[in-house]
């Protein structure tokens, strides 16, 4: 494929998955903080969603043999590290990787700071890699997937997946209906029941 | 429905996972958009540095191959259409979430500006030790039923959870 054709399909896919983002308002710093802090689970139906779509997506596609799984390797030591410090990291900015971009869509100015310092800590990555690949952290296993260790096709276990998923869902909706999640100004900051006065912070005045 | 201020997010959520029909079959990969932060970052530095461009690991993020640019070219376009989407909602955001102010007990621009440009740091090194983020270990890994991804999923939401209990107010 040419490189032209690739960019070109990227940037309609991403206009694509950032329209999506900012309907879904899981790019809020409110909603993945609040996530985190166990008060708003509007990331985890979207993520949930987004996984068993992609499940059955794939289970038709790789089942009917149009497509082969891209799995990554399981380095366990380096997915429970590097898992945990970006977890933190999550939190602290209030945006993953992809969703830092759309809150620069959306005008938060402070992503533009987690983007350069997102920038700056894959280059510190890149220059320590070569020692770190020596480490705990490069040690590991080949590409793993669970319907392999049981032995059963992957289409069959992705749909098992996705329907499992699915009932969480509903379960999730039931309890907390997405609505009541939403928050006045769409991203996530509800009203307190007690403690922080919310009302002081909905009222300052856009910069 | 392109002017509403929010989708359902099952709505969203499907949405966003139809997407890994056109990675698999146009680009062979899946969604992904941690290692752009590397093809991004390899070539600035390598303004400065040109020496990094034989580091084996950033030589290959630098490749002028479809999955590196294509993955670039989708993390940039997340900017564009979320910037269309809220132009099309007429939604207005403050220039910081307000949930920082009552998360951090300050009110300083500066200070969240330090806090944001740490987080991002720290999030990029933790998801290249990982080898992916909340995309690529998530929603493909994930999917994929990848056991080092479901692995790497528990530990980003443990680490958050933490972090979030720990280090910041309740919002």
């Amino acid at each position: 494929m040419s490189l032209t054709l690739a960019i070109a399909v990227g940037l309609v896919m991403g206009v694509a998955f950032g329209f999506a983002l900012e309907k879904s308002r899981v790019f809020e710093p409110g909603i993945i903080v609040g996530q985190m802090q166990l008060r708003n689970f509007i990331m985890l139906k979207v993520f949930l969603t987004a996984v068993a779509t992609g499940a059955v997506v794939l289970a038709v596609l790789n089942g009917f043999g149009f497509v082969r799984l891209q799995p990554k390797a399981a380095l366990y030591a380096a997915d429970i590290t590097g898992g945990l410090i970006l977890g933190v990291g999550i939190t602290l900015a209030g945006a993953c990787p992809g969703t830092t971009l759309a809150q620069i869509g959306a005008g938060y100015r402070d992503a533009l700071f987690t983007l350069a310092g997102g920038i700056a800590g894959a280059v510190a990555f890149s220059y320590a890699q070569p020692s770190l690949a020596k480490t705990f952290l490069g040690e590991g296993g080949g590409k793993l997937i669970f319907t392999d260790l049981i032995g059963v096709p992957y289409w069959a276990g992705a749909l098992v997946l996705a329907a499992a998923l699915v009932v969480v869902l509903v379960a999730l909706e039931k309890w907390k209906p997405w609505r009541d999640e939403m928050g006045g100004d769409v991203d996530g900051d509800l009203p307190h029941d007690q403690g922080y006065p919310a009302g002081a912070i909905l009222t300052r005045p856009a910069e | 429905m392109l002017m509403q201020k929010a989708w359902s997010p099952y709505l969203a959520g499907i949405f966003i996972g139809l997407l890994q029909i056109p990675a698999f079959l146009i680009i062979e990969t899946a969604l992904g958009a941690s290692s752009s932060y590397v093809t991004v970052g390899g070539v600035l530095a390598s303004w400065i540095d040109p020496s990094i461009l034989n580091n084996d690991y950033v030589a290959r993020h630098v490749a002028a191959t479809a999955k590196n640019w294509w993955q670039v070219a989708l993390v940039g376009g997340i900017a564009l259409g979320a910037f269309a989407s809220m132009k099309l909602s007429g939604a207005r955001r403050h220039a910081i979430s307000p949930i920082w102010q009552t998360a951090l007990g300050s009110a300083s621009p500066s200070r969240r500006y330090a806090l944001a440009f740490g987080a991002g740091f720290i999030m990029l090194f933790g998801a290249r030790i990982a080898d992916g983020c909340t995309s690529g270990h998530g929603l493909s890994g994930v999917a994929q039923l990848a056991v080092g991804s479901t692995v790497a999923v528990a530990a980003m939401f443990a680490g958050g959870i933490g972090a979030a209990l720990l280090l910041l107010r309740r919002i």
